[in-house]
């Protein structure tokens, strides 16, 4: 008798198992919503810890979590499109939202807000981020700029000081240069990491030389002049012995995993990310991390740009709308919430979360405000959203400056070659 | 039709996990990727005809695809070779009846396991690191490695080695082949005075020629089909400068980060034909190199 209850109980219990796994809500009164990001472990430390919360002071709403990192992220998501089994909730950066906004995997907001959607302290600016053609689609969960981060232990024994010897919202690419040669002298660790394949600092350097990434007809804004200065530009700073050596630069080319940054693996002494980065990268690593813009020309025009960080959006095949903006809703505003997750994916784009979150700002976030302060004002505009295919030049860049590094072929060669597959690439998108 | 259908039901039942799968998860699949193949398909949109367009693209401007070509070529005509030689290598050094052969046979073939995995690609990547275990035995040595992986020039040998060090499925066919030869020939040779080298090459050889082709043929579709390893050493991109861009790498670069699902099932279907051809040159010459010894000739 009591292996047959056991069996039945086995059997039910498979069932629900069964249930759940295809997304179907379990118990009727309990909807299921499925919360997918990308991240670095500290932020899924801190998701995690958010979802517990909502779930806790919502009984009726069962939040799921599901993490991967950046660079698997959206091979899972294409996966799950074509499946038609998206998670309700997903995280989206700026740029490839407007790829799923056309395709329609992401659907607006519209009908939810007022309701279970709450966007009453949300930044304009911020709505407008997140609104293509008149209709309003994503919410935005941070503000972000590029952000040179430094390690302040081995600038100090090197005799390197912020704002004396260098001005970290406004220094040169000579002037980088001499200080990163100066640390590898003085400490063994080469200075700077070593940007030629590093397509961040390739578009802020595109907008200080007056170009634009993409025209406003979408075709690809850098000339054949501006790629080859950017090169022979990091090539100048190779040359001055400040980099990790060639081949090591060319091994990171196009990894985005926070653990293999030369400031974390104790490489360099310097890495070039995204500010928000700053919270996951301190997590990793033992040394106090500065934070500086990333270098410009003496003309000084700006080429970092404020732009959401990231996104949290709603997808098609969520079943249970409601619940899941519910969701979405707390996760921007509810206070509680918002103050486990801090300032780990940027500064908020709400006024009173801003404000909630300004007396227990830890060191390092207090860090990232100061950053956002003092860069008022250095910024350029925000450009048009980049046009599908942009990935794709991002890439080629990466894998074709290699060529640069290791001296396989000219500046010159190279960067005709590039521009000639980034037009080809955009044209067949 | 009833009558037949009575009668095998019970078979076909007993089939039917089997049948089910085939049709479901093989042929099914298959059929989509032929059709996706001339079709333009981002997986948000739906597939969209566009005939050939995509073969047309491929051969006539896709350099990367005839450069995934040249890297999976040459993984396959170096690798395969050192890996039946190295096989038969240590097949013949297990045939002299060694005690506790069970233990050596095991001991070959666990790379065997081991090898397609992602564990022992990163485990890879750690020993040709810059700072890896290779180079600090190097350093030992006095001598500075090179960066074995971002160099170009070497990146595509460590994979090579990668997959001649799971000789062991190979191996163990070799080692059962050896035993099927008679002793005999070999006491008759050394009768004759034949030298080891020559009773290598006048009995081994043409007598294990049938167990060789096997294993070329197998060996040779499983380098053509070698992805993990290289996907995992090149971070998924092939890097660097496309040098373990091999065929199925770029197929997956051209699925899933570019969403182009229709160019990779063109892709897949080429490498199909590809390894279908390269598998009928080798039944062609077979012919003149492989007898068995049922045959009358």
């Amino acid at each position: 008798m009591s292996k047959l209850t056991r069996r039945t109980f086995l059997g039910a219990s498979g069932s629900v198992l069964a249930l759940a796994a295809m997304g179907r809500p379990a118990f009727a009164q309990a909807a299921e919503i499925r919360h997918f990001w990308w991240g670095n472990p500290e932020r899924d430390k801190r998701t995690f810890a958010v979802i517990d919360i909502f779930n806790t002071k919502n009984p009726d709403i069962k939040v799921t979590g599901e993490t991967l990192g950046f660079g698997d992220y959206f091979t899972k998501l294409t996966t799950q499109i074509a499946g038609g089994n998206m998670p309700d909730v997903i995280q989206q950066g700026y740029g490839v939202l407007f790829e799923y906004i056309a395709n329609g995997a992401v659907v607006p907001l519209d009908d939810y807000v007022g309701k279970s959607l709450d966007i009453s302290k949300m930044d304009q600016s911020a709505i407008d981020a997140g609104t293509v053609d008149g209709k309003f689609y994503a919410l935005s969960i941070g503000a972000n700029s590029h952000m040179a981060m430094f390690n302040t232990r081995l600038f100090e024994e090197a005799g390197i000081v912020p704002g004396t010897d260098f001005d970290p919202y406004g220094y040169t690419y000579d002037e980088l240069a001499e200080f990163a040669a100066a640390i590898k002298e003085a400490t063994g660790v080469p200075g700077t990491d070593d940007n030629t394949a590093g397509y961040q600092n390739f578009s802020d350097f595109v907008v200080q030389k007056g170009a634009m990434l993409y025209n406003e007809d979408g075709s690809y804004g850098p000339t054949q002049e501006i790629v080859e200065e950017y090169w022979s530009t990091w090539e100048k700073i190779r040359n001055a012995g400040g980099t990790p050596p060639a081949p090591e630069s060319a091994g990171l080319a196009g990894v985005s995993d926070l653990a293999q940054m030369g400031v974390v693996t104790g490489k360099s002494a310097m890495s070039y990310l995204w500010s928000n980065q700053l919270v996951g990268l301190q997590g990793l690593t033992e040394d106090m991390l500065g934070a500086a813009m990333y270098p410009n020309t003496p003309d000084m025009v700006p080429g970092s740009i404020v732009q959401p960080s990231q996104f949290v959006c709603l997808t098609r095949d969520s079943a249970n709308p409601e619940a899941a903006t519910a969701y979405m809703s707390a996760f921007v505003n509810d206070l509680d919430m918002t103050a486990v997750l801090g300032l780990e994916r940027g500064i908020p784009s709400q006024s009173d979360v801003r404000a909630a979150l300004q007396p227990k700002l830890t060191d390092v976030e207090a860090r990232s405000v100061e950053f956002f302060d003092k860069i008022q004002g250095k910024t350029a505009v925000l450009p048009p959203p980049p046009p599908s295919g942009s990935n794709e030049v991002e890439q080629t860049f990466q894998r074709l400056a290699v060529n640069v590094l290791l001296g396989e072929r000219s500046i010159s060669d190279t960067a005709s070659d590039f521009l000639a597959q980034a037009k080809a690439i955009l044209a067949r998108a | 039709m009833q009558k037949f259908f009575r009668r095998n039901f019970a078979g076909y039942a007993f089939l039917s996990p089997w049948l089910i799968g085939f049709f479901l998860l093989a042929i099914g699949p298959i059929l989509a990727s032929l059709y996706l193949s001339f079709t333009k398909y981002n997986v948000v949109r739906p597939p969209q005809w566009i005939g050939i367009d995509n073969f047309v693209y491929m051969f006539q401007f896709d350099q990367r695809f005839y450069k995934a070509l040249q890297v999976t070529f040459q993984f396959v005509v170096i690798s395969v070779p050192l890996k039946l030689i190295f096989a038969l290598g240590v097949a013949m050094a297990l045939d002299k009846g060694i005690r506790a052969i069970g233990w050596y046979r095991a001991l070959f073939y666990l790379p065997s396991i081991l090898g397609g995995s992602i564990a022992v690609a990163i485990l890879w990547r750690q020993l040709f690191n810059y700072d890896g275990v290779i180079n600090s035995i190097l350093r030992l040595f006095g001598g500075d490695g090179p960066y074995w992986l971002a160099d170009p020039k070497f990146s595509l040998w460590t994979l090579i080695v990668l997959a001649v060090w799971q000789f062991g499925s190979p191996m163990l066919i070799f080692l059962a082949g050896l035993r099927a030869i008679p002793q005999e020939l070999y006491e008759a040779a050394e009768i004759d005075a034949a030298g080891p080298v020559k009773k290598f090459f006048a009995i081994t050889v043409p007598l294990l020629a049938p167990v060789i082709f096997f294993n070329l043929v197998l060996q040779m579709i499983e380098a053509f089909k070698s992805f993990s390893g290289a996907f995992i050493i090149s971070g998924g991109s092939g890097a660097p400068l496309d040098s373990l861009l091999f065929f199925t790498v770029y197929l997956y670069n051209e699925a899933f980060s570019f969403l182009r699902m229709g160019y990779a099932s063109a892709l897949a279907w080429v490498l199909l034909f590809i390894i279908a051809a390269f598998t009928a040159i080798a039944f062609w010459t077979s012919k003149y190199w492989v007898h068995y010894e049922n045959e009358r000739g």
